[in-house]
């Protein structure tokens, strides 16, 4: 089965909390939820905010729209008679523009996240379902899963099960070992052959492969090997 | 709670903006609330709409200037450390549930072919016909599946003997090392890391033996180490884009070569038990620099 789920919500009481590590946990996770909160209220309705947050280790967070000390610095002029603060891009024109750049970028930022957050909805949900398949034993094959080997091995301990078990998977290695070879003999066989002048003939079941002309050199030396293939490897030429 | 999902754009529609203002800015204060108490930490949030002259501030004006006062008095470098405004933050997001992706679409793959190893082992007895329809990407993760699992029971098996030592004899020879490996390292590595990590240069490129769930953790080391006399199983080393292993097929010709020179001293460089170097002409093949 998978770990163990959370948790899940639990209700809390606003009081600081007392264990230390659970404090700063709580403190992590909150943080990140808030400036979440903060930046899909800017994006939702366009409104702009600064957010300050210091940590139980004193390090500083903050989360600006469109930037912290634009806000910090709006607001500490809107208190007093100062004239408006430095900034470069004060020009409107200039600033405008910027604005519109920054929007756009940020529109799309929100496209990607929402794309890939949905990707991962997906892919979860299909996790789910091998999860239950597998469990139900429906799974591709059909096979039922009262198979005593598909428990997971930590629980297992009949002694003769897990030799078995061993032995099996041991022979299915082989297996395995033997078919991926069978498959890489194949491929670069019928790649091969016309570089080493060898004529590819379809592949009988007793592995032999090649038809030799018997009247060329056999290519039995590495270094006459790595000539004939010494091409260039950005080449598309395979 | 809401009943209906929110895309993440502006809203267009003016009373429904103004709606989710209302509600979301409560909510923010709230949380902004929560946290400071919760943690026993300063904080502050100032919030600029078109719907209010001015801005809702928490958790005063004068606190907030407060603790404004208290991060601008921090070195520069302390205030722009942990600092990030829209773009930034959205690009830290997308990376987090990017790597959650990732995560889940590897252990997806690892279900699916845990699966698919429970239906081979049950047609273990009609040969290895199970395997046949199998690309090598598959057979691949499929290995590193099997070779996990061999580490568990090997594993259990030990901790079992170990408990009550009357049971069954230790484990043959041969098993002893995978025995080992499977106690003292985490499921990344194989056995005989040192010897992996030689060899990891010329595997790290990708190859047609980089599984999804095998990149970087070529499980079939052990077996080369095994089996010497095993033809033509020689290292499968990655060689640029399109994949083929120069490395098997030229051994290939070599052995069928009349008369074919004696396995152990063609492919020893490949398969000697440590290893080690492999042939320098090998190094340039794969990775002419």
């Amino acid at each position: 089965m998978a770990k163990k789920p959370s948790l899940g919500r639990q209700k809390i009481a606003i009081a600081k909390i007392p264990k230390k590590n659970h404090l700063q946990v709580t403190f992590s996770k909150r943080r990140s939820g808030l400036f979440k909160k903060a930046s899909e209220l800017c994006t939702l309705c366009g409104v702009e905010i600064g957010i300050l947050v210091f940590s139980p280790a004193n390090k500083v967070f903050s989360f600006g729209h469109p930037e912290v000390d634009s806000i910090l610095d709006r607001f500490l002029a809107s208190k007093g008679a100062r004239s408006d603060g430095g900034g470069s891009t004060h020009n409107s024109g200039t600033r405008q523009l910027f604005e519109v750049h920054r929007s756009a970028s940020i529109q799309e930022l929100n496209m990607i996240l929402t794309q890939v957050t949905e990707q991962l909805e997906v892919d979860k949900r299909r996790g789910e379902g091998l999860d239950k398949a597998t469990r139900s034993g429906v799974g591709g094959g059909g096979h039922p899963r009262q198979f005593w080997w598909e428990s997971p091995v930590q629980e297992m301990n009949g002694m003769e099960e897990l030799e078995q078990l061993r032995s099996s998977l041991e022979e299915l290695k082989m297996h395995i070992v033997g078919q991926s070879t069978r498959l890489m003999m194949d491929a670069s066989s019928s790649f091969m052959a016309p570089f080493l002048g060898l004529e590819y003939t379809a592949r009988n079941d007793h592995g032999d492969q090649f038809d030799r002309k018997p009247d060329r050199d056999q290519v039995n030396n590495a270094a006459e090997l790595v000539q004939y293939l010494s091409f260039p490897q950005e080449n598309g030429l395979f | 709670m809401t009943r209906k999902k929110v895309t993440l754009a502006y809203i267009g529609n003016d009373s429904a903006r103004k709606a989710t203002f209302k509600k979301r800015k409560k909510g923010l204060i709230k949380k902004v609330s929560e946290l400071s108490t919760l943690c026993g930490i300063e904080a502050c949030a100032v919030i600029y709409s078109p719907y209010d002259t001015e801005p809702e501030v928490w958790p005063s004006a004068a606190g907030a200037r407060r603790t404004i006062a208290r991060f601008r008095n921090m070195p520069e470098m302390d205030q722009s450390k942990r600092m990030v405004n829209q773009q930034v933050f959205l690009r830290q997001r997308i990376g987090k549930v990017e790597e959650q992706l990732k995560k889940q679409r590897r252990d997806n793959r690892e279900k699916e072919v845990t699966e698919l190893m429970y239906r081979a082992l049950t047609g273990l007895g009609e040969g290895s016909s199970a395997l046949h329809g199998l690309s090598l990407l598959d057979l691949n993760d499929l290995g590193w599946v099997v070779e996990k699992t061999l580490r568990e029971v090997n594993e259990r098996i030990r901790s079992l003997t170990t408990k009550s030592p009357s049971l069954t004899p230790p484990p043959p020879g041969m098993m002893s090392n995978a025995g080992n490996g499977g106690s003292s390292k985490s499921d990344d590595g194989l056995l005989q890391e040192d010897d992996q990590r030689d060899v990891k240069g010329v595997l790290d490129a990708p190859g047609i033996m980089d599984g999804v769930l095998s990149l970087q953790q070529p499980w079939y080391m052990e077996l080369l180490k095994q089996s010497e006399g095993l033809m033509g199983l020689g290292k499968f080393g990655g060689c640029g884009d399109s994949s083929y292993s120069y490395s098997s097929g030229h051994e290939m010709m070599m052995t069928h070569n009349p008369p074919p020179p004696p396995p152990q001293s063609s492919l020893s460089p490949y398969l000697c038990p440590g290893g080690q170097s492999l042939p320098p002409w090998t190094s340039n093949f794969f990775f002419p620099s």
